[in-house]
């Protein structure tokens, strides 16, 4: 099968059964997108397709034909940037998955309400609690 | 496994259906679901909403800003994650599986063929209140309560059904809790128009989880429907009842005050 995943074209062979985050992370090398409760409660593993948040644990990677971004893809994005100034960081583990829900919500919407971010957000769960901290970093994540 | 893309309806002969794989590939990953063939649906099932006909691959997401009842784009809001509402079908979504954890533990209950309801006789706090005395796991599909509420029909493969007529309690016969065959595909839902309808939801937490309690309650002319979400084994119909025909379980009866609390100040909301 083919996959786009950051503007590169890859073709991987794997079994139907196969997730996009264990294509991503094992296949691709890409780890940055990580894989928390593997049941999609939790939003670790959230990845775009076709600029839209999905969870790449429980979408089959033969069933995607949009354009994928990873965390990796995201690099060089101000949100980047803007999680260190607001030290919207403990343990990290969510912070990838983080960091690409609200790069899709400031595509959509780039100068978000507190009420925007917290919809937009409610899918990405952070056990550390540094929640008013990621609302702060995307409140300000052009300045 | 195979995955399978039929192009058009003749080619749909058995194998598991999968569109937004949100319910499905846990289940296929927990062996809940075995398969030799999956079939991707995404292109032979509508998707949209027009006329008061949504398409069955239509995405929650989608349904939560289109123009359908009130009850409907609610029941949707809440469902789950953005993440999960951008993924998962409205179809998909009226054939939830339980959360019952002893049936997701693959526990060898009533639901998958045994002769015990281990949740009867041990934790319940999440489980049923009606119809619940051979199984007692709980129907999680807040969508399924609105439009059984708005009292939508479906538009399968097959045949056109009244929503109440997908669902079937589990028996000692037959241990299933839809009417849906092998093959067979739910297409498009129609909703009629309702005056006002309203769905009203208790979680455990604020935002994205399955309903304790959900109420869906419709007004048209003389008449309000009402449906519950997580309360019997199926979406729950409150058909020339009230909340006080529940049967709770030593561990369920709260259940009955949010139940009756939610519907009062649905019944409120409609006016």
């Amino acid at each position: 099968m083919k996959l786009v995943v950051n503007g590169e074209e890859h073709v991987v062979e794997v079994p139907v059964e196969t997730s996009l985050a264990e294509v991503l992370r094992d296949e691709l090398g890409l780890t940055g997108t990580k894989v928390a409760c593997n049941e999609g409660h939790c939003g670790a593993c959230t990845v775009q397709v076709d600029g839209m948040p999905v969870l790449s644990c429980i979408t089959l990677a033969h069933t995607v034909s949009g354009r994928v971004t990873t965390i990796e893809g995201l690099r060089d994005h101000p949100l980047v940037a803007a999680f260190v100034r607001a030290d919207a960081v403990q343990c990290g583990f969510c912070t990838p998955g983080q960091v690409v829900s609200a790069a899709a919500l400031v595509a959509a919407s780039p100068e978000p309400t507190v009420d925007e971010i917290r919809h937009a957000m409610a899918g990405n769960i952070c056990r550390c609690g540094t929640y008013p901290k990621i609302e702060e970093a995307i409140l300000h994540w052009r300045d | 496994m195979e995955l399978l893309r039929p192009s058009s309806l003749d080619e749909l002969d058995g194998g598991v259906f999968v569109a937004g794989g949100t319910e499905v590939v846990p289940l296929l990953r927990d062996g809940i679901l075995q398969t030799t063939s999956l079939v991707d649906l995404r292109a032979i099932v509508p998707r949209g909403v027009r006329d008061g006909r949504i398409g069955a691959g239509t995405t929650l997401a989608e349904l939560e800003s289109a123009q359908v009842p009130d009850a409907l784009r609610e029941a949707c809001r809440l469902a789950a994650s953005p993440q999960l509402r951008r993924m998962g079908t409205v179809g998909g979504n009226l054939l939830q599986s339980t959360r019952c954890w002893y049936w997701r533990l693959r526990y060898p209950c009533r639901l998958h063929g045994g002769d015990r309801c281990h949740a009867a006789e041990g934790e319940h706090r999440e489980h049923a209140i009606f119809a619940n005395d051979f199984c007692v796991s709980a129907h999680p599909s807040d969508v399924a309560a609105a439009l059984l509420a708005l009292d939508a029909r479906l538009h399968t493969s097959r045949r056109n059904l009244p929503l109440a007529a997908l669902y079937r309690l589990p028996d000692e016969a037959d241990r299933r809790t839809t009417t849906l065959e092998p093959g067979e595909a739910i297409l498009e839902i129609e909703v009629p128009p309702a005056e006002a309808s309203v769905y009203l939801k208790a979680m455990d937490r604020r935002r994205w989880s399955f309903p304790q309690v959900g109420v869906a309650a419709a007004r048209t002319g003389a008449r309000t429907r009402i449906a519950f979400a997580g309360v019997a084994p199926i979406p729950w119909l409150l058909d020339g009842e009230t909340v006080d025909a529940a049967t709770p379980l030593p561990r369920t009866a709260w259940k009955v005050d949010v139940a009756r609390a939610l519907l009062r100040r649905a019944l409120a909301e409609l006016g």
